[in-house]
Protein backbone atom coordinates (compact mmCIF):
# COMPACT_ATOMS: atom_id res chain seq x y z
CA UNK A 1 0.00 0.00 0.00
CA UNK A 2 1.39 3.44 -0.93
CA UNK A 3 2.01 6.00 1.79
CA UNK A 4 -0.87 8.10 0.49
CA UNK A 5 -3.18 5.12 0.70
CA UNK A 6 -2.08 4.66 4.32
CA UNK A 7 -3.03 8.27 5.04
CA UNK A 8 -6.43 7.81 3.41
CA UNK A 9 -7.22 4.74 5.47
CA UNK A 10 -6.07 6.41 8.70
CA UNK A 11 -8.29 9.45 8.05
CA UNK A 12 -11.30 7.34 7.11
CA UNK A 13 -10.94 5.24 10.23
CA UNK A 14 -10.20 8.24 12.46
CA UNK A 15 -6.77 7.23 13.67
CA UNK A 16 -5.77 10.72 14.74
CA UNK A 17 -2.71 9.61 16.70
CA UNK A 18 -1.17 7.92 13.66
CA UNK A 19 -2.04 10.28 10.82
CA UNK A 20 0.66 12.90 11.41
CA UNK A 21 3.43 10.32 11.17
CA UNK A 22 1.86 8.78 8.07
CA UNK A 23 1.62 12.18 6.35
CA UNK A 24 5.25 12.87 7.17
CA UNK A 25 6.23 9.47 5.78
CA UNK A 26 4.32 10.22 2.59
CA UNK A 27 6.14 13.55 2.24
CA UNK A 28 9.48 11.86 2.92
CA UNK A 29 8.66 9.27 0.28
CA UNK A 30 8.29 12.08 -2.25
CA UNK A 31 4.52 12.46 -2.41
CA UNK A 32 3.40 16.03 -3.10
CA UNK A 33 1.68 17.86 -0.27
CA UNK A 34 -1.22 18.78 -2.56
CA UNK A 35 -1.72 15.13 -3.50
CA UNK A 36 -1.75 14.11 0.16
CA UNK A 37 -4.25 16.84 0.95
CA UNK A 38 -6.45 15.82 -1.98
CA UNK A 39 -6.35 12.23 -0.74
CA UNK A 40 -7.47 13.30 2.72
CA UNK A 41 -10.25 15.45 1.26
CA UNK A 42 -11.38 12.44 -0.76
CA UNK A 43 -11.36 10.35 2.42
CA UNK A 44 -13.59 12.86 4.15
CA UNK A 45 -15.89 12.73 1.13
CA UNK A 46 -16.21 8.99 1.70
CA UNK A 47 -16.83 9.60 5.41
CA UNK A 48 -19.55 12.13 4.56
CA UNK A 49 -21.24 9.70 2.18
CA UNK A 50 -21.14 6.91 4.75
CA UNK A 51 -22.69 9.24 7.34
CA UNK A 52 -25.45 10.28 4.94
CA UNK A 53 -26.24 6.66 4.16
CA UNK A 54 -26.35 5.68 7.84
CA UNK A 55 -23.33 3.41 7.60
CA UNK A 56 -21.43 5.41 10.21
CA UNK A 57 -22.51 7.75 12.99
CA UNK A 58 -21.46 11.07 14.51
CA UNK A 59 -18.48 9.76 16.56
CA UNK A 60 -16.92 8.15 13.49
CA UNK A 61 -17.29 11.39 11.55
CA UNK A 62 -15.81 13.40 14.41
CA UNK A 63 -12.75 11.24 14.80
CA UNK A 64 -12.18 11.22 11.03
CA UNK A 65 -12.31 15.03 10.95
CA UNK A 66 -9.92 15.17 13.88
CA UNK A 67 -7.55 12.78 12.12
CA UNK A 68 -7.64 14.93 9.02
CA UNK A 69 -6.85 18.06 11.00
CA UNK A 70 -3.80 16.31 12.47
CA UNK A 71 -2.65 15.51 8.95
CA UNK A 72 -3.27 19.05 7.76
CA UNK A 73 -1.10 20.38 10.61
CA UNK A 74 1.85 18.53 9.10
CA UNK A 75 1.10 19.82 5.60
CA UNK A 76 0.54 23.46 6.57
CA UNK A 77 4.20 24.50 6.86
CA UNK A 78 4.96 22.70 3.60
CA UNK A 79 2.11 24.41 1.78
CA UNK A 80 2.51 27.84 3.41
CA UNK A 81 1.79 30.61 0.95
CA UNK A 82 0.19 28.22 -1.49
CA UNK A 83 -3.40 29.39 -1.68
CA UNK A 84 -4.29 26.91 -4.36
CA UNK A 85 -5.62 24.37 -1.87
CA UNK A 86 -8.34 26.67 -0.51
CA UNK A 87 -11.82 26.76 -1.98
CA UNK A 88 -12.35 30.17 -0.38
CA UNK A 89 -13.81 31.34 2.89
CA UNK A 90 -17.13 30.16 4.27
CA UNK A 91 -18.90 32.02 7.07
CA UNK A 92 -21.05 29.77 9.23
CA UNK A 93 -23.32 30.21 12.22
CA UNK A 94 -26.51 29.11 13.93
CA UNK A 95 -29.12 31.83 13.56
CA UNK A 96 -30.41 34.25 16.20
CA UNK A 97 -32.27 32.78 19.14
CA UNK A 98 -30.95 29.28 18.56
CA UNK A 99 -28.18 27.78 20.71
CA UNK A 100 -27.85 24.43 18.92
CA UNK A 101 -24.29 23.84 17.88
CA UNK A 102 -23.77 20.13 17.23
CA UNK A 103 -25.01 20.04 13.64
CA UNK A 104 -23.35 23.36 12.90
CA UNK A 105 -20.02 22.10 14.28
CA UNK A 106 -20.24 18.95 12.18
CA UNK A 107 -20.83 21.01 9.05
CA UNK A 108 -17.89 23.29 9.93
CA UNK A 109 -15.68 20.21 10.17
CA UNK A 110 -16.92 18.73 6.92
CA UNK A 111 -16.53 21.98 4.97
CA UNK A 112 -13.10 22.57 6.44
CA UNK A 113 -12.14 19.05 5.47
CA UNK A 114 -13.38 19.74 1.94
CA UNK A 115 -11.02 22.71 1.61
CA UNK A 116 -12.97 25.75 2.78
CA UNK A 117 -11.42 28.25 5.20
CA UNK A 118 -14.09 28.33 7.87
CA UNK A 119 -15.11 31.30 9.98
CA UNK A 120 -17.37 29.94 12.70
CA UNK A 121 -19.55 32.68 14.20
CA UNK A 122 -20.96 30.30 16.80
CA UNK A 123 -24.60 30.17 17.89
CA UNK A 124 -27.33 32.78 18.31
CA UNK A 125 -25.94 34.85 15.43
CA UNK A 126 -28.02 37.90 14.40
CA UNK A 127 -28.53 38.43 10.66
CA UNK A 128 -26.33 41.54 10.62
CA UNK A 129 -23.40 39.63 12.03
CA UNK A 130 -23.31 37.35 8.98
CA UNK A 131 -23.11 40.44 6.76
CA UNK A 132 -20.37 41.98 8.90
CA UNK A 133 -18.39 38.76 8.72
CA UNK A 134 -18.62 38.71 4.93
CA UNK A 135 -17.30 42.26 4.91
CA UNK A 136 -14.50 41.62 7.39
CA UNK A 137 -13.09 38.44 5.88
CA UNK A 138 -11.22 37.86 2.65
CA UNK A 139 -12.38 35.79 -0.26
CA UNK A 140 -15.76 34.85 1.20
CA UNK A 141 -17.51 32.59 -1.31
CA UNK A 142 -20.23 31.06 0.82
CA UNK A 143 -22.37 31.70 3.90
CA UNK A 144 -23.87 28.75 5.76
CA UNK A 145 -26.76 29.29 8.17
CA UNK A 146 -28.08 26.65 10.52
CA UNK A 147 -31.40 26.59 12.37
CA UNK A 148 -32.63 23.74 14.52
CA UNK A 149 -35.89 25.05 15.91
CA UNK A 150 -39.17 25.67 14.17
CA UNK A 151 -39.38 28.84 16.23
CA UNK A 152 -36.12 30.13 14.74
CA UNK A 153 -37.13 29.52 11.14
CA UNK A 154 -38.10 33.21 10.82
CA UNK A 155 -34.57 34.09 11.97
CA UNK A 156 -33.17 31.80 9.28
CA UNK A 157 -35.26 33.58 6.69
CA UNK A 158 -34.15 36.96 7.99
CA UNK A 159 -30.49 35.91 7.89
CA UNK A 160 -30.72 34.71 4.28
CA UNK A 161 -32.59 37.79 3.15
CA UNK A 162 -30.25 40.19 4.97
CA UNK A 163 -27.20 38.54 3.44
CA UNK A 164 -28.79 38.58 -0.02
CA UNK A 165 -29.74 42.25 0.29
CA UNK A 166 -26.17 43.20 1.16
CA UNK A 167 -24.49 40.73 -1.20
CA UNK A 168 -26.92 39.60 -3.91
CA UNK A 169 -24.37 37.31 -5.57
CA UNK A 170 -23.21 35.62 -2.37
CA UNK A 171 -24.07 31.94 -2.24
CA UNK A 172 -26.02 30.96 0.86
CA UNK A 173 -26.57 27.40 2.05
CA UNK A 174 -28.98 26.46 4.85
CA UNK A 175 -29.68 23.41 6.95
CA UNK A 176 -31.03 22.10 10.23
CA UNK A 177 -33.68 19.65 11.40
CA UNK A 178 -36.84 21.55 10.40
CA UNK A 179 -35.38 22.92 7.14
CA UNK A 180 -36.41 21.39 3.82
CA UNK A 181 -35.47 22.03 0.22
CA UNK A 182 -38.85 23.69 -0.23
CA UNK A 183 -38.26 26.02 2.69
CA UNK A 184 -34.77 26.81 1.44
CA UNK A 185 -36.24 27.77 -1.95
CA UNK A 186 -38.98 29.80 -0.30
CA UNK A 187 -36.57 31.95 1.70
CA UNK A 188 -34.20 32.49 -1.20
CA UNK A 189 -31.28 30.29 -0.17
CA UNK A 190 -29.13 28.93 -2.98
CA UNK A 191 -28.67 25.52 -1.45
CA UNK A 192 -29.79 23.10 1.21
CA UNK A 193 -28.13 20.04 2.71
CA UNK A 194 -30.17 17.53 4.69
CA UNK A 195 -27.22 16.44 6.82
CA UNK A 196 -23.59 17.24 7.60
CA UNK A 197 -22.38 14.39 5.44
CA UNK A 198 -23.81 15.87 2.26
CA UNK A 199 -23.07 19.51 3.13
CA UNK A 200 -19.56 19.54 1.64
CA UNK A 201 -20.66 18.22 -1.74
CA UNK A 202 -23.49 20.75 -1.90
CA UNK A 203 -21.23 23.61 -0.82
CA UNK A 204 -18.68 22.74 -3.51
CA UNK A 205 -21.42 22.48 -6.10
CA UNK A 206 -22.71 25.94 -5.18
CA UNK A 207 -19.35 27.61 -5.74
CA UNK A 208 -18.66 25.57 -8.86
CA UNK A 209 -15.67 23.74 -7.39
CA UNK B 1 -66.29 1.39 27.89
CA UNK B 2 -62.84 0.49 29.14
CA UNK B 3 -61.13 2.64 31.73
CA UNK B 4 -58.16 4.70 30.59
CA UNK B 5 -55.88 2.17 32.20
CA UNK B 6 -57.59 -0.85 30.68
CA UNK B 7 -57.63 0.79 27.28
CA UNK B 8 -53.91 1.41 27.46
CA UNK B 9 -53.18 -2.18 28.47
CA UNK B 10 -55.35 -3.52 25.64
CA UNK B 11 -53.45 -1.29 23.22
CA UNK B 12 -50.11 -2.47 24.55
CA UNK B 13 -50.95 -6.15 24.28
CA UNK B 14 -52.49 -5.80 20.83
CA UNK B 15 -55.87 -6.77 22.24
CA UNK B 16 -59.15 -4.95 21.96
CA UNK B 17 -58.94 -1.32 22.96
CA UNK B 18 -62.22 0.49 22.39
CA UNK B 19 -60.60 3.77 21.32
CA UNK B 20 -57.20 5.32 20.64
CA UNK B 21 -55.14 6.11 23.71
CA UNK B 22 -55.09 9.89 23.91
CA UNK B 23 -51.48 10.99 24.29
CA UNK B 24 -50.41 11.07 27.94
CA UNK B 25 -53.91 10.43 29.32
CA UNK B 26 -52.87 7.24 31.17
CA UNK B 27 -50.11 9.05 33.05
CA UNK B 28 -50.52 11.07 36.20
CA UNK B 29 -47.07 12.59 36.13
CA UNK B 30 -45.40 13.42 39.39
CA UNK B 31 -43.23 16.34 38.41
CA UNK B 32 -42.69 17.31 42.04
CA UNK B 33 -39.91 14.70 42.34
CA UNK B 34 -36.97 16.66 43.88
CA UNK B 35 -34.54 15.98 41.05
CA UNK B 36 -32.75 19.28 41.49
CA UNK B 37 -33.71 20.33 37.96
CA UNK B 38 -34.13 24.03 37.35
CA UNK B 39 -36.01 25.72 34.52
CA UNK B 40 -35.04 29.40 34.57
CA UNK B 41 -36.48 31.19 31.57
CA UNK B 42 -34.32 34.01 30.29
CA UNK B 43 -31.42 33.18 32.60
CA UNK B 44 -27.99 31.56 32.78
CA UNK B 45 -27.25 29.35 35.78
CA UNK B 46 -25.24 26.40 37.09
CA UNK B 47 -27.05 23.22 38.14
CA UNK B 48 -26.19 20.84 40.96
CA UNK B 49 -23.63 18.99 38.84
CA UNK B 50 -21.92 22.29 37.99
CA UNK B 51 -23.30 22.28 34.44
CA UNK B 52 -23.95 25.77 33.04
CA UNK B 53 -27.36 26.27 31.39
CA UNK B 54 -28.87 29.02 29.31
CA UNK B 55 -32.51 29.58 28.45
CA UNK B 56 -32.64 32.45 25.98
CA UNK B 57 -35.69 34.68 26.10
CA UNK B 58 -38.21 33.85 23.41
CA UNK B 59 -37.00 30.25 23.14
CA UNK B 60 -38.79 27.04 24.02
CA UNK B 61 -36.06 25.34 25.94
CA UNK B 62 -32.74 25.50 27.71
CA UNK B 63 -29.30 24.43 26.57
CA UNK B 64 -26.14 23.27 28.35
CA UNK B 65 -23.22 25.60 27.66
CA UNK B 66 -19.68 24.35 27.11
CA UNK B 67 -17.74 27.13 25.40
CA UNK B 68 -15.23 29.44 27.09
CA UNK B 69 -14.11 26.80 29.54
CA UNK B 70 -17.57 26.30 31.01
CA UNK B 71 -17.74 22.53 30.48
CA UNK B 72 -17.49 20.63 33.75
CA UNK B 73 -15.18 18.01 32.21
CA UNK B 74 -12.33 19.53 30.23
CA UNK B 75 -10.30 16.31 30.11
CA UNK B 76 -12.18 13.03 30.34
CA UNK B 77 -9.20 11.28 31.93
CA UNK B 78 -9.51 13.73 34.83
CA UNK B 79 -13.28 13.39 35.29
CA UNK B 80 -13.00 12.05 38.83
CA UNK B 81 -11.52 15.29 40.08
CA UNK B 82 -14.38 17.44 38.76
CA UNK B 83 -17.58 15.33 38.71
CA UNK B 84 -19.22 14.93 42.10
CA UNK B 85 -22.61 13.34 42.62
CA UNK B 86 -25.06 15.91 44.00
CA UNK B 87 -26.64 15.14 47.36
CA UNK B 88 -29.92 13.27 46.96
CA UNK B 89 -32.78 14.78 48.92
CA UNK B 90 -34.12 12.22 51.35
CA UNK B 91 -36.08 14.30 53.86
CA UNK B 92 -39.85 13.96 54.09
CA UNK B 93 -40.05 17.70 53.68
CA UNK B 94 -38.25 17.65 50.32
CA UNK B 95 -40.48 14.83 49.09
CA UNK B 96 -43.75 16.05 50.61
CA UNK B 97 -45.24 17.60 47.44
CA UNK B 98 -44.33 14.52 45.38
CA UNK B 99 -45.72 12.14 48.02
CA UNK B 100 -48.94 14.15 48.25
CA UNK B 101 -49.30 13.96 44.48
CA UNK B 102 -48.54 10.23 44.39
CA UNK B 103 -51.14 9.58 47.10
CA UNK B 104 -53.75 11.58 45.23
CA UNK B 105 -53.47 9.62 41.99
CA UNK B 106 -56.55 7.62 41.03
CA UNK B 107 -54.60 4.45 40.34
CA UNK B 108 -57.65 2.64 38.98
CA UNK B 109 -57.69 5.06 36.06
CA UNK B 110 -54.13 6.21 35.69
CA UNK B 111 -50.57 5.18 36.38
CA UNK B 112 -48.81 7.11 39.14
CA UNK B 113 -45.75 8.05 37.13
CA UNK B 114 -42.48 9.32 38.50
CA UNK B 115 -40.30 11.51 36.34
CA UNK B 116 -36.55 11.20 35.87
CA UNK B 117 -34.23 13.25 33.67
CA UNK B 118 -31.68 13.56 32.25
CA UNK B 119 -30.54 10.04 31.46
CA UNK B 120 -27.03 8.64 31.28
CA UNK B 121 -26.25 9.52 27.66
CA UNK B 122 -27.46 13.09 28.01
CA UNK B 123 -25.48 13.49 31.21
CA UNK B 124 -22.23 12.58 29.44
CA UNK B 125 -22.67 15.35 26.89
CA UNK B 126 -24.12 17.84 29.35
CA UNK B 127 -20.92 17.46 31.35
CA UNK B 128 -18.44 17.85 28.52
CA UNK B 129 -20.17 18.83 25.27
CA UNK B 130 -21.50 16.52 22.60
CA UNK B 131 -18.42 16.34 20.40
CA UNK B 132 -16.08 15.61 23.28
CA UNK B 133 -18.44 13.04 24.77
CA UNK B 134 -18.82 11.21 21.47
CA UNK B 135 -15.14 11.26 20.62
CA UNK B 136 -14.23 10.10 24.12
CA UNK B 137 -16.16 6.89 23.49
CA UNK B 138 -13.44 6.10 20.94
CA UNK B 139 -10.44 7.84 22.38
CA UNK B 140 -10.79 7.17 26.11
CA UNK B 141 -13.26 4.30 26.39
CA UNK B 142 -12.09 3.21 29.84
CA UNK B 143 -12.56 6.66 31.34
CA UNK B 144 -15.94 7.00 29.63
CA UNK B 145 -17.03 3.63 30.97
CA UNK B 146 -16.04 4.71 34.47
CA UNK B 147 -17.98 7.95 34.12
CA UNK B 148 -21.04 6.09 32.80
CA UNK B 149 -20.83 3.65 35.72
CA UNK B 150 -20.64 6.58 38.14
CA UNK B 151 -23.70 8.25 36.60
CA UNK B 152 -25.53 4.93 36.70
CA UNK B 153 -24.70 4.57 40.37
CA UNK B 154 -26.22 8.01 41.01
CA UNK B 155 -29.40 7.11 39.12
CA UNK B 156 -29.76 3.88 41.07
CA UNK B 157 -29.24 5.67 44.37
CA UNK B 158 -31.88 8.23 43.40
CA UNK B 159 -34.21 5.49 42.18
CA UNK B 160 -33.99 3.71 45.54
CA UNK B 161 -35.15 6.83 47.38
CA UNK B 162 -37.84 7.58 44.82
CA UNK B 163 -39.27 4.07 44.97
CA UNK B 164 -39.42 4.14 48.74
CA UNK B 165 -41.09 7.55 48.85
CA UNK B 166 -43.57 7.31 45.98
CA UNK B 167 -44.11 3.69 45.05
CA UNK B 168 -44.80 4.72 41.46
CA UNK B 169 -46.34 2.32 38.98
CA UNK B 170 -44.62 3.89 35.99
CA UNK B 171 -41.49 5.84 35.21
CA UNK B 172 -41.17 8.49 32.52
CA UNK B 173 -37.45 8.62 31.85
CA UNK B 174 -35.80 11.03 29.43
CA UNK B 175 -32.66 10.33 27.43
CA UNK B 176 -32.45 11.46 23.82
CA UNK B 177 -30.49 8.94 21.82
CA UNK B 178 -30.62 10.44 18.35
CA UNK B 179 -31.24 13.25 15.94
CA UNK B 180 -34.29 13.29 13.69
CA UNK B 181 -32.52 11.13 11.13
CA UNK B 182 -30.10 8.86 12.98
CA UNK B 183 -29.05 7.58 16.35
CA UNK B 184 -26.15 9.58 17.75
CA UNK B 185 -23.99 6.48 18.08
CA UNK B 186 -23.93 3.11 16.36
CA UNK B 187 -26.01 0.26 17.78
CA UNK B 188 -22.76 -1.57 18.59
CA UNK B 189 -21.43 1.35 20.60
CA UNK B 190 -24.80 1.79 22.28
CA UNK B 191 -24.78 -1.87 23.27
CA UNK B 192 -21.27 -1.65 24.67
CA UNK B 193 -21.58 1.54 26.70
CA UNK B 194 -25.22 2.16 27.53
CA UNK B 195 -27.21 -1.09 27.45
CA UNK B 196 -25.60 -2.52 30.62
CA UNK B 197 -26.44 0.67 32.57
CA UNK B 198 -30.02 0.82 31.37
CA UNK B 199 -30.52 -2.86 32.09
CA UNK B 200 -29.51 -2.23 35.70
CA UNK B 201 -31.62 0.91 36.07
CA UNK B 202 -34.82 -0.36 34.47
CA UNK B 203 -34.50 -3.79 36.09
CA UNK B 204 -34.22 -2.05 39.46
CA UNK B 205 -37.49 -0.23 38.84
CA UNK B 206 -39.22 -3.40 37.68
CA UNK B 207 -37.92 -5.34 40.68
CA UNK B 208 -39.43 -2.68 42.91
CA UNK B 209 -42.93 -2.71 41.54
CA UNK B 210 -42.86 -0.46 38.49
CA UNK B 211 -45.13 -1.83 35.80
CA UNK B 212 -44.38 0.56 32.97
CA UNK B 213 -41.08 1.94 31.80
CA UNK B 214 -41.75 4.82 29.44
CA UNK B 215 -38.59 6.03 27.79
CA UNK B 216 -38.55 9.37 26.00
CA UNK B 217 -36.31 9.98 23.00
CA UNK B 218 -37.84 12.25 20.39
CA UNK B 219 -35.61 11.11 17.61
CA UNK B 220 -34.79 8.45 15.13
CA UNK B 221 -33.80 5.34 17.07
CA UNK B 222 -35.29 2.47 15.05
CA UNK B 223 -31.88 0.80 15.05
CA UNK B 224 -31.91 0.78 18.86
CA UNK B 225 -35.35 -0.77 19.35
CA UNK B 226 -33.99 -4.30 20.00
CA UNK B 227 -31.94 -2.80 22.84
CA UNK B 228 -34.94 -0.88 24.14
CA UNK B 229 -36.72 -4.20 24.45
CA UNK B 230 -33.68 -5.84 26.02
CA UNK B 231 -33.35 -3.18 28.74
CA UNK B 232 -37.03 -3.39 29.61
CA UNK B 233 -38.65 -0.37 27.99
CA UNK B 234 -42.40 -0.89 27.62
CA UNK B 235 -43.24 2.31 25.76
CA UNK B 236 -40.94 4.36 23.55
CA UNK B 237 -42.33 7.87 23.82
CA UNK B 238 -41.25 10.42 21.21
CA UNK B 239 -41.01 8.10 18.22
CA UNK B 240 -40.78 10.27 15.12
CA UNK B 241 -42.11 9.47 11.68
CA UNK B 242 -38.55 9.29 10.37
CA UNK B 243 -38.50 5.83 11.99
CA UNK B 244 -41.10 4.15 9.77
CA UNK B 245 -43.44 3.49 12.68
CA UNK B 246 -45.73 0.97 10.88
CA UNK B 247 -42.71 -1.21 10.17
CA UNK B 248 -41.58 -0.99 13.80
CA UNK B 249 -45.06 -1.92 15.02
CA UNK B 250 -45.15 -4.89 12.68
CA UNK B 251 -41.72 -6.07 13.75
CA UNK B 252 -41.63 -5.28 17.46
CA UNK B 253 -45.16 -4.36 18.53
CA UNK B 254 -45.69 -7.42 20.67
CA UNK B 255 -42.74 -6.41 22.82
CA UNK B 256 -42.84 -2.62 22.91
CA UNK B 257 -45.41 0.10 22.28
CA UNK B 258 -44.68 3.19 20.23
CA UNK B 259 -45.94 6.57 21.41
CA UNK B 260 -45.58 9.59 19.15
CA UNK B 261 -46.07 10.19 15.44
CA UNK B 262 -46.99 13.85 15.91
CA UNK B 263 -43.88 16.00 15.60
CA UNK B 264 -44.19 18.74 18.19
CA UNK B 265 -42.47 21.26 15.94
CA UNK B 266 -45.11 20.84 13.26
CA UNK B 267 -48.18 20.95 15.49
CA UNK B 268 -47.18 23.11 18.47
CA UNK B 269 -45.90 26.30 16.86
CA UNK B 270 -46.77 30.00 17.05
CA UNK B 271 -50.16 30.49 15.41
CA UNK B 272 -50.74 26.74 15.00
CA UNK B 273 -53.59 25.90 12.66
CA UNK B 274 -56.40 23.45 13.33
CA UNK B 275 -56.44 22.00 9.83
CA UNK B 276 -52.69 21.24 10.02
CA UNK B 277 -53.04 19.50 13.38
CA UNK B 278 -56.16 17.59 12.34
CA UNK B 279 -54.49 16.32 9.17
CA UNK B 280 -51.46 15.07 11.08
CA UNK B 281 -53.56 13.32 13.71
CA UNK B 282 -55.58 11.63 10.97
CA UNK B 283 -52.46 10.57 9.14
CA UNK B 284 -50.70 9.12 12.17
CA UNK B 285 -53.81 7.29 13.44
CA UNK B 286 -54.52 5.79 10.02
CA UNK B 287 -50.90 4.88 9.28
CA UNK B 288 -50.13 3.30 12.63
CA UNK B 289 -53.44 1.90 13.84
CA UNK B 290 -54.48 1.29 17.42
CA UNK B 291 -52.43 -1.74 18.37
CA UNK B 292 -49.08 -1.08 20.03
CA UNK B 293 -49.38 2.59 19.09
CA UNK B 294 -50.33 5.73 21.03
CA UNK B 295 -50.81 8.90 19.02
CA UNK B 296 -48.96 11.63 20.89
CA UNK B 297 -46.84 14.70 20.44
CA UNK B 298 -43.16 13.80 20.38
CA UNK B 299 -42.53 16.29 23.18
CA UNK B 300 -41.38 14.51 26.33
CA UNK B 301 -43.89 16.10 28.66
CA UNK B 302 -47.64 16.59 28.50
CA UNK B 303 -47.28 20.32 28.17
CA UNK B 304 -47.82 22.67 25.27
CA UNK B 305 -45.83 25.67 24.15
CA UNK B 306 -48.77 27.36 22.46
CA UNK B 307 -52.18 27.42 24.06
CA UNK B 308 -54.82 24.95 23.08
CA UNK B 309 -52.77 22.46 21.05
CA UNK B 310 -53.00 19.53 23.45
CA UNK B 311 -56.76 19.85 23.86
CA UNK B 312 -57.23 20.11 20.11
CA UNK B 313 -55.03 17.07 19.42
CA UNK B 314 -57.14 15.13 21.95
CA UNK B 315 -60.29 16.31 20.18
CA UNK B 316 -58.91 15.10 16.85
CA UNK B 317 -57.95 11.75 18.36
CA UNK B 318 -61.52 11.40 19.67
CA UNK B 319 -62.74 12.02 16.13
CA UNK B 320 -60.43 9.32 14.84
CA UNK B 321 -61.65 6.91 17.52
CA UNK B 322 -65.23 7.46 16.30
CA UNK B 323 -64.12 6.80 12.76
CA UNK B 324 -61.82 3.82 13.34
CA UNK B 325 -63.64 1.89 16.12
Amino acid sequence: MSKIEDVKVLVETGKSKKVAAAVQEALDAGDKAQDILDAMIASMGVVGDKFSSGEIFVPEMLIAAKAMSKGVEVLKPVMAGDGSSSLGTCIMGTVAGDLHDIGKNLVVMMLESAGFDMVDLGVDVPADKFVEAVKENNNVVLVACSGLLTTTMPALKEAVQTIKEAYPDMKVIVGGAPVTQEYANEIGADGYAPDAGSSAAKAKELIGA
Amino acid sequence: MLTIRENLLETMKGGNPDRFVKQYEFIDLIMEVPLGLEFNYGQTWKDHWGITWQWPEGQLGMFPVHHDGLAVIQDITEWKSVVKKPAIATSDEAWAPAIAHANAVDRKEKFATAFFAPGIFEMTHHLMGMENALMALYEEPEAMQELIDYLTEYELEFAAVMMEKLKPEAILHHDDWGSQISSFISPEMFEEFFVPSYKKIYQFYKDNGVELIIHHSDSYAANLVPYMIEVGIDIWQGVMNTNNIPELIEKYGEKITFMGGLHSGTVDYPGWEKEVVKKQVEETCKANGHKYFIPCQTSGLPIENFEGVIAYIDECIDEMSKEEF
